[in-house]
This record gives C-alpha cells, structure tokens and sequence, in this order.
C-alpha cells in the first residue's frame, strides 16, 4: 500500500473545519502530503474518485446524522478501494466497532481515539502501519479489555512483562515494533508471544492483523 | 312500504286458498291416473301448508318491503300448481308436466334467501339462478319433443298441443332424465346452507337453525323419490312410501322452527326487564357490555362513546375505535343522543333487527342512564390515556434535548479543546524553556477533553441508537469497575425501551459499584408477554430504597411515563435486585 517514491499521500474525511485544517498542517509539517479533504460522505466519494491516498484518515460521525457515518463509509471504501489504508478516529471508543472493523479485513485499519492527534509523532506511526497494511488498535480500547475486572482468568497467569506485551500485540505492533518499543530484542519477544499464546490457550497466527484479531476477541469474550 | 291489515287478510285467504287447492283439489276431480286418495293424509300435509302460509304472513308483517314473504307465496303457488294434473285436460296436463322439478327449485331458493328473502353469496345466486334456467329451458324444449301418443300412458292420458319434433329419447332426457339433476342441486344447496352456516353470527345462527337442520333431510327424501320415480317398480315401493309417510311433512318443520322463533325473541323480550333490574342494582364500570350483550342476545355487540376532544369514539376502555357512519352488511348502528349530543353507538348485529324488530330500541331506552354513566367513565379513561401520551412526549422531548447537547458539547468544547491541544503541541521546542510549560498544558487539555467526552457520552451513548440495547449495556459493563455478566436479547427494540432500560441498568450499575461495595453485577433482560423484563443484580450491601435515593426516584418516573413499573428487593446484607417492566408498545400495561 505504499507509494514507492515520495512522501505518503494522505486524505482527511472530517466535518469540523477547524480540526480538519490543523491536523492538515500537522501532518504536513510531519512530512506527509495532504492530497485532499471532505467534509462528508459525499464530497469523500467524489474525492476518492479522483485521488486514491494511501491512507485515508476519516472521522467515525459525520453529517447528517453524526452517529456512524463514517463507520459505514469505511466498509464501503474497502471494498471499492482495497488499497486505501483506513484510519478511524473516533471520540468515543467502542470495542465493539473496533471489532466490526477488522472482522471485515483486518489489513490496512486503524481505529483510534481522537484525541491521538494531538501527538503527531503517534499519529504518524499509526498512519505508517496502516500504509504498511497493519492494524492500529487504539490503546484505550485494548487497556479498557485487559484492565477489565474479572473474577478468574488465565490472563491471571501472566507476568507483568507478558502483560505489556498482549497490550502492544493488541494494539496491532509487530513483534519487530514491540521490540523496539520495550527496546529488547526481536528473540526474546518472540518467545514472550508463545508462552502467552499457550497460558491462553489461542492458536498461533502468521500475519499480525489476524494475531490483533484474536487478541482482541479473546479478551473481549474473556 | 307499509304494512297495511287489508293487505295481510287478502295474503291469509290466499295462502290459505292455495293450500287447499293443492292438498284437497284432487278430491274434486277422478283421474284415471292417480292413487287413491286418504283424507286423513290430505289434511295433515293442508295444516303443513298453513304453516308456511303462516311463515309467509309473519314475514309479511316484519318488513312488509322485504322479499321473504313474496317467495313463500311463491312457493305456494307453485305447490298448488302441482294439483292441477288431476283436472287431465290436454292444456293442464302439459302444464303440470312442465313445471315438474319447478317447487324443488324454488324450495331450494327459499333455503338460500332465508330468512332475508336476499341470495347473499355469490355462490348462492349462481347456484339458484343456475337451477332456474337449466329447469326453465330443458322443460321448453321438452313441451316440442314429447308426445304421449308414443308412450304407454296413452290413450290414458292427454295429448300434447306444443308438440313439434317428437322424439322419445330427447323427451326422456329432458323430462325424467334431467331429474337426475336434482340430487346434484340438493348436495349444492347443502354446500351453500354450510357456508352460509360457518359464516353467520351467533345470532343469524339461531334463525337459521331449523332451515339448516330439516332443509337437507327434505332434500335428500327429494332427491330419493326423484332417483325411484325413473323405475315403475321402484316407485311402487320405496317412492309411495316416501311420498306418503310422515317424511312428506318433514318440510313444514321449517315454517314452524322459524314461526318458533319468533314467538321465543317476543318472550326474551322480557329479559328486557331483567335488565331494568340488573341496571337498578349497579352495573360495575366497564361492564355494562356485557350486560347489554346479554339482554340484546346479540354477543358480539360492541359500545362506543365519543372522545373527550368531540373528534371520534372511544371504547369503555377509552381507546380510540372506529365506527362505520353507516350500518354495513355485518353491522348495525345505533346511534343515541342526549339533548342533540351523541351520547353512545351500539353496533350489534344486523340479524338482530330481522330476528326481533324494535329490541334494540327497548334495550337502549332502558339502558339510557347507565350508558350515561359509562360514557362519562370511558371519557375519563381516554382522557387518562392522553395524560399518559402527554407524560411520555415530556420524556421524549427532554431525550432529544440530550442528544442536543450531546452535539453541541461535541462541535463546540471538544474541537476548540483539540484544536488548541494541537497548537500547543507544534510550538513545543520553538521557545526554549517553554517545554515544560506547554507539555504541562497539554496535559491539563488532554485531562480536559477527556472529561467532556465521558460527559457527553453519558448523556446519550451513540452505540445504544445505532446498535440497541444488547450492544449499549455490554460497553457499559466494559467499562464498569466490577465485573458484570450481561445477557441481553440482540433484539432492536423501540427507542424509548431502550433509553429507559439503559439508563436504568447504568443507574443501577453505579450505584452497585458506588454505594453498595460490590463486588459482582449481573444484567439479565427478556422479552414475555408484550414487555421488556430488565433485572440488574448485585451482591453488595443492599438497603437501597427506591424512595429515597434520587437516582433511583429518577428511575422510577422515567419508567413510569413508558407506562413501566420498577421493584427494588435490597435487604440489608442481601445485596439488590432492581427489576423493571417496561411494556413494548405504550399503553399496554399501567
């Protein structure tokens, strides 16, 4: 999904002006190119029929209703622009559309707090992952499902260490950027995922957007 | 048209010439033909005749406009025609062999049309005007082809003045062979009788009762003399006995059922006075339906009083009802008024007015005050009804007023907040020492943002409108700082269910985990009987009490204008259990 030469090419899909201009500015000052903006659902299509970003950031309500507009948006454009990684920026979270969300393709997805925005260095790694068709899971949801109080659990079992690392792997990181992340080193990171995978009891999975998945159905069943 | 006496006294010397000429005129003339007579036999089946002449002139008497009576004179004429073959002149005699088969066809009419006069189904009228034509042409065209001179009943009998083209096979078949017919229009009629019979009210039930019982066995003893007729042995034996034991009269139980009837409505017109008596001793509000549905014998009548507004009817339950502006073909209206104002409608039965004319008048008249009585009660309940509607748009008003704010707070607050969060975070390292300084802000920013947002998604939750109940109270349960086991239908429910069962288990929620220490909840929701069962559960400390705590009378009045009820059990110790009801369509409970 990414571009071989030059910056990433970004389009926004936001009904609040304001907002809208300052995260354009922000990224661009980032070092992305902004190549186009919407401020609802039909001016986004007629966008997209013109440009195709590699990553489109959307808002999750928008005109008229500004419940789910954007959510519903999202399935649509995946199927006609398979291409286009999609981030989802949300004011509330709900696990349960972060759920909807992957189920469908899990490839090339982020759903993330909105208020993320406001530190551009994550904004633009979560806008990285979703170009490099990974999924990007805000960390509030997956803090809300861990932190979540249980009567008993296999995830009692966990060390703090292994803890940190189901967040990382829920959140959507490869075991390359949890490693780099904890700065540790790629091995023992791979040995963490095994050992948490089998005190859980869940298969283990190739591709790391499945891995957020499972991770996240996991606990939200737990 | 007026019932006029001249007019019934000329019907009864008719009737009752008609049936002597049918039962005694063979005594007057010898014919070398017939049986001998019996007297005895005559006058038995003259008194059967009299009683549907007596049928005839009571139904001349109700609806002198009506068409009953005219088809049991019709009925008589034909029967008396069927004497005439004895006065064996060529013109008589040929007559008579044509109209053969005529009084099955119009018995079998007045079976159908009874007790209106009137074919209703469209199935009845084919089948009789059927009848009529195949009988009417296949006699004509048997006046051309027959000629007696061929058969062995001549020199006996006369000759045939219309004859044409004579031809014995062609006479067969349209004379005795076309009476092979008639068993096919008795099972026809008996179809008809039964359809008309499964689709009539208790009331036109009860008129019909005789015709259904004795019509088909007088058609079935029809159809066998027929099928016996066509073989000279066979009649010899089983036809004269059918055509002279008590069988024969077996017709004339129809005029009595029906006569029966009428004398019976006439005495449960004394039930009249029973309810002069019931209404003295008091009627319970809301019964007096039923007490009027017993006097009239009409148990599908219905009582409607217009609505407080003047705008429409309201049943005693003071629910809005229809009623038709004129009578249709199932019921009746009875309009009352009180001085120029509608007091009350009853829609009763049409059958009603044919079985006793003037009933209904009697019992309105006699039920006047107690119908005053019920349609002041009903107006109240409507109007209770319109509090309830008004209660409830209260409530739904101030829910789109949440879901305003909801709004506004999210445009407004929240996007400047943001905003500026980002400002601050792009100045960040151009002032040197300022780093600090803008890092701490943006803190207390993002501290800020943070609350807003929980503040307005407590006021009205998006996922609760877009994905229900089910959805709404599983995020709940994610974010609540016990764990709570949540079983919830997936089931989309009307939206004013749903914000009040799901601020009720938030409600109830927090005060688990705030007041009552507790260390696990259970939401648990069903769907029974037209209602939304919710039950949140916890096993803390117990001793709430809905009247005390503000949250939970919030909860309560919420619920109340859903036309819900909630009961809080929580004895000390024993931990709570908050139950509400809260019924799927308004109006239906409470």
């Amino acid at each position: 999904m990414t571009s071989d030469t030059g910056p990433l090419r970004i389009a926004l899909a936001d009904d609040a002006v304001l907002l809208r201009e300052a995260l354009a500015g922000s990224l661009t000052a980032a070092g992305f190119e902004v190549v186009g903006q919407a401020g609802d659902v039909a001016e986004l299509t007629e966008l997209l029929a013109r440009v195709e970003p590699d990553v489109l950031i959307l808002d999750v309500r928008m005109p008229p209703t500004h419940t789910t507009e954007g959510l519903e948006a999202s399935h649509a454009i995946r199927r006609e622009h398979p291409r286009i990684g999609i981030l989802l920026l949300s004011q509330y979270i709900e696990t349960r559309y972060a759920l909807e969300l992957l189920r469908d393709d899990p490839a090339g997805i982020g759903y993330l707090l909105k208020e993320r925005v406001t530190r551009i260095e994550q904004l633009a790694d979560a806008v990285r992952r979703v170009a490099e068709g990974g999924s990007v899971i805000d960390p509030e949801v997956v803090a809300r499902l861990l932190g979540r109080p249980r009567a008993h659990s296999p995830l009692d079992e966990l060390t703090a260490r292994e803890r940190e690392i189901l967040q990382l792997m829920a959140e959507g990181l490869s075991n390359h950027g949890i490693a780099e992340r904890l700065v540790l080193d790629p091995k023992t990171i791979e040995g963490h995922v095994t050992r948490i995978f089998s005190k859980l009891g869940l298969e283990p999975t190739g591709a790391d957007h499945r891995r957020v998945l499972a991770v996240l159905s996991y606990l939200r069943a737990e | 048209m007026q019932r006029r006496p001249g007019d019934l006294a000329l019907l009864a010397a008719l009737g009752v010439l008609l049936a002597a000429v049918a039962q005694y005129g063979p005594f007057l003339y010898s014919s070398p033909l017939r049986t001998p007579l019996n007297p005895v036999f005559a006058t038995a089946a003259f008194i059967g005749d009299l009683l549907w002449v007596a049928a005839a002139l009571a139904s001349y008497w109700r609806d002198p406009g009506g068409r009953m009576w005219k088809l049991l004179l019709a009925s008589r004429m034909v029967a008396a025609l069927g004497a005439i073959w004895v006065v064996n002149t060529s013109l008589t005699w040929t007559i008579w062999q044509a109209t053969t088969g005529l009084g099955t066809v119009v018995f079998a009419h007045l079976v159908l049309a009874f007790p209106s006069g009137r074919l209703t189904s469209r199935y009845d009228r084919w089948l009789v005007i059927g009848a009529y034509a195949v009988l009417g042409m296949a006699r004509l065209a048997f006046l051309l082809v027959w000629d007696p001179r061929s058969t062995d009943c001549f020199p006996r009998c006369p000759v045939n003045p219309f004859v044409m083209w004579p031809s014995a096979d062609l006479a067969w078949l349209l004379g005795p062979g076309l009476s092979l017919l008639i068993p096919l229009l008795a099972v026809l009629v008996c179809v008809g009788l039964a359809r008309r019979w499964l689709r009539a009210s208790p009331v036109l039930r009860r008129m019909l009762l005789p015709v259904a019982l004795v019509a088909p066995l007088e058609l079935g003893v029809t159809a066998a003399r027929y099928l016996v007729a066509m073989d000279r042995d066979a009649w010899q034996t089983v036809g004269v006995t059918l055509s002279t034991s008590p069988l024969a009269f077996l017709h004339a139980a129809i005029p009595a059922g029906f006569l029966l009837g009428i004398v019976a409505a006439r005495l449960a017109r004394g039930g009249i006075a029973d309810l002069a008596v019931e209404l003295g001793r008091g009627v319970p509000l809301g019964g007096l339906r039923d007490t009027l549905a017993r006097a009239l014998r009409d148990p599908t009548l219905a009582l409607a009083f217009p609505a407080p507004g003047g705008a429409g009817w309201v049943d005693p339950q003071g629910l809005p009802v229809d009623v038709p502006s004129a009578p249709t073909a199932s019921r009746s209206v009875a309009r009352l008024e009180r001085d120029g104002q509608p007091l009350a409608t009853l829609l009763y039965d049409p059958a009603i007015e044919a079985e006793d004319p003037g009933r209904v008048e009697a019992v309105a008249s006699v039920a006047r005050m107690a119908l005053e009585n019920e349609r002041l009660a009903a107006q109240v309940r409507a109007q209770l009804d319109e509090v309830r509607a008004s209660r409830t748009r209260i409530v739904e008003a101030a829910d789109a007023e949440r879901r305003r704010i909801e709004r506004d707070l999210h445009d407004g607050a929240q996007q400047r907040l943001v905003a500026l969060a980002m400002r601050l975070d792009q100045a960040r390292g151009q002032t040197a020492g300022a780093g600090e300084i803008i890092d701490a802000t943006t803190s207390e920013l993002l501290q800020a943002i943070r609350e807003v947002r929980d503040l307005a998604h407590g006021l009205h939750p998006t996922i609760l409108t877009e994905r229900g109940l089910a959805a709404a109270v599983e995020a709940l349960a994610e974010r609540a700082s016990l764990p709570v086991r949540v079983s919830i239908p997936q089931d989309r429910l009307p939206d004013e269910v749903e914000a009040a069962a799901y601020f009720l288990v938030a409600e109830s929620l927090t005060n688990a985990a705030k007041h009552a220490a507790a260390s696990v909840a259970s939401v648990d929701a069903s769907l029974a009987s037209g209602a939304l069962w919710v039950t949140v559960a916890d096993d803390g400390a117990g001793g709430a009490d809905a009247a005390r705590g503000s949250g939970l009378v919030g909860l309560v009045d919420r619920l109340a204008a859903v036309g819900g009820s909630v009961t809080v059990d929580s004895p000390p110790g024993g931990g709570t259990r908050v139950t509400a009801e809260i019924p799927l369509r308004r109006g239906a409970a409470g």
